[in-house]
């Protein structure tokens, strides 16, 4: 029962400070990844795979 | 008990409003972003430019559907704590696969869009094809129920319990899905999720210190008088429904999900780097463990208070027993205010979303990259792949209402999805670590381990339920045998039949 206790705890706690950490860190990813998205692609798509 | 009272909520007008607003967000960005798509692999996999957390967001939010939320609650109102051990073996799972690499590392190197495209680097077009329908037909009929379990817990959430209107609204939520599915690709797939993840993450944690509170600490942890006090908390106990043949099941399912589930490697091989790939498993270690464990206390929590409502329990006893997937939303519908209830049901559609998109965009890439355009040689332009992509994203749609409407389960939801999965798991997960792992690994050998997967459709029927069902019926012992059949395969077909032209080392 303890093990399920201490289950418990570790994943509130630790789902809540990553829910923080991909907040912030995902809000600048997705600016980074749209400016990437404008510019034009370096070589054409391998349409043979 | 009457119905009404059984399914009384405190979801009032304002729940209504926040959840309607919410459920247009992702429509809307979908459209904005169809300009971003210049390419296939932009729709396909976000022209390989996730980053680390937005991928994190991104997988999170695909792993962690409205389904998954109801077979973990379901799990823990049927199974109490003892289904906490799915919940370990997975986290586990995932951070050996990131700590190691293993699989999506070299992946991701090799710049493939889907698994059967490596099937056809290493053992050919052949093997490609055959894994490719048979990755579409196990991830399709995976999805089969996530519509009826979405209709469930909404019935559940909003005491609405007229059984063609939830059948109406869940359809009309699936064509908003489409919508912006086949507008953005992928692209419009991450940014939703990210979004999704915060409003469901939020929703989510905010709902579990609600669901202890209204059990209180110390009761959660109390067995409910009408269980088995040791399989509440031990799944190898006497008496449990889990048992060591499941618990070993879950390692090899889970451990093969983790690696090659289709919808989660498309994170892994939209990574900008295999690095990047790797350190997103050991990262989303903590989400995998937050995806069972929540929806599984919430489940708990359900059966706890369920246990202490006399008619309440009642309602889920005997031959006209509701179904144990309602244990959950009709707990929160009764603990959680108004307001609240609003945003987690959004939480919820954002996870319903969030599943779908992903998945729809995961197996009709499958179709038209490995199945259709291998055998269309140049006349297939990048502009027709698209168009064939997103055909296919509406015929699986239609599939979903037609099949979720009339196909009732025997087994609970998770059995069903672990059974489904291991008809493309069992083959996959065998090919793929042979033909990265193992020299001697031939075409016949990759065949029969694909072919072998087609064994666990066996245990999605009646009769692997009731009493008295032999233990080789059962779904679990099925689920673990496809496994064991498809290595077996693999191994006796490759030495048996090695390929007559040395195939080049996928390194090369």
């Amino acid at each position: 029962m303890q093990l399920w206790k201490f289950i418990l705890i570790l994943t509130l706690s630790t789902y809540s400070l990553l829910v923080i950490i991909v907040s912030i860190g995902g809000a600048k990813n997705i600016v980074q990844m749209l400016k990437e998205l404008k510019e034009p692609p370096d070589q054409p798509e391998d349409l043979n795979t | 008990m009457e119905l009404t009272d059984v399914f009384s909520t405190n979801f009032a007008t304002i729940d209504w409003i926040i959840v309607s607003v919410y459920i247009c967000i992702p429509v809307v960005i979908g459209l904005i972003v169809r300009k971003y798509i210049r390419q296939l692999s932009d729709f396909i996999v976000a022209g390989r430019s996730l980053r680390l957390f937005i991928a994190i967001a991104s997988l999170t939010g695909t792993e962690l559907g409205l389904v998954t939320v109801m077979y973990n609650s379901e799990l823990g109102f049927l199974h109490g704590f003892s289904a906490f051990h799915i919940a370990i073996i997975e986290t586990v799972c995932i951070l050996a696969i990131g700590l190691t690499g293993f699989i999506v590392y070299k992946l991701r190197q090799l710049k493939v869009m889907t698994i059967p495209e490596f099937y056809q680097i290493r053992f050919g077009k052949n093997v490609r094809f055959w894994g490719g329908i048979i990755l579409a037909l196990g991830g399709i009929l995976n999805m089969g129920l996530f519509l009826q379990a979405g209709a469930r817990f909404m019935m559940g959430v909003t005491g609405y319990s007229n059984p063609a209107g939830l059948k109406l609204f869940m359809s009309a939520m699936l064509i908003m899905v489409l919508i912006y599915t086949v507008a953005g690709g992928m692209i419009s797939v991450v940014i939703n999720d990210f979004l999704q993840f915060i409003v469901l993450s939020i929703g989510m944690i905010i709902g579990s210190i609600f669901a202890i509170k209204a059990i209180g600490w110390n009761n959660l942890f109390k067995t409910p008088e009408s269980v088995n006090s040791a399989s509440w908390f031990n799944p190898v106990a006497e008496g449990s429904e889990f048992g060591t043949i499941y618990v070993i099941f879950m390692v090899v399912l889970t451990f093969s999900a983790g690696a090659l589930w289709q919808s989660g490697t498309l994170r892994a091989l939209s990574a900008k780097t295999p690095k990047i790939a790797k350190q997103l498993y050991a990262w989303s270690s903590v989400s995998y463990l937050a995806r069972r464990v929540i929806p599984m206390l919430w489940g708990i929590c359900a059966f706890v208070f369920v246990s202490q409502t006399p008619k309440l329990f009642a309602a889920f006893k005997g031959p006209e027993a509701i179904n144990s997937q309602f244990g959950m939303p009709i707990f929160i519908a009764k603990v959680l205010p108004s307001g609240l209830l609003g945003l987690i049901v959004a939480g919820m559609f954002a996870a319903f979303m969030s599943t779908h998109d992903s998945y729809l965009l995961s197996w009709s890439s499958v179709i038209t990259q490995d199945i259709i355009a291998p055998f269309k040689k140049n006349s297939f332009s990048d502009k027709s792949r698209l168009l064939v992509t997103r055909i296919c994203i509406v015929s699986i749609g239609l599939f979903l209402l037609i099949w979720g409407l009339w196909f009732e389960a025997p087994v609970s939801l998770w059995n069903y999805m672990a059974v489904t999965g291991t008809i493309y798991l069992a083959g996959a997960f065998t090919v793929v670590t042979a033909g990265l792992y193992w020299k001697k690994a031939s075409k016949t050998g990759a065949m029969i381990a694909l072919l072998a997967g087609l064994i666990a459709i066996l245990g999605i029927f009646n009769w692997t339920t009731g009493e008295n069902v032999p233990f080789y019926l059962k779904d679990k012992f099925i689920g673990m045998m496809t496994f064991v059949i498809a290595i077996l395969g693999m191994i006796i077909g490759s030495l048996l039949f090695p390929d007559k032209k040395k195939v080049e080392e996928v390194e090369q």
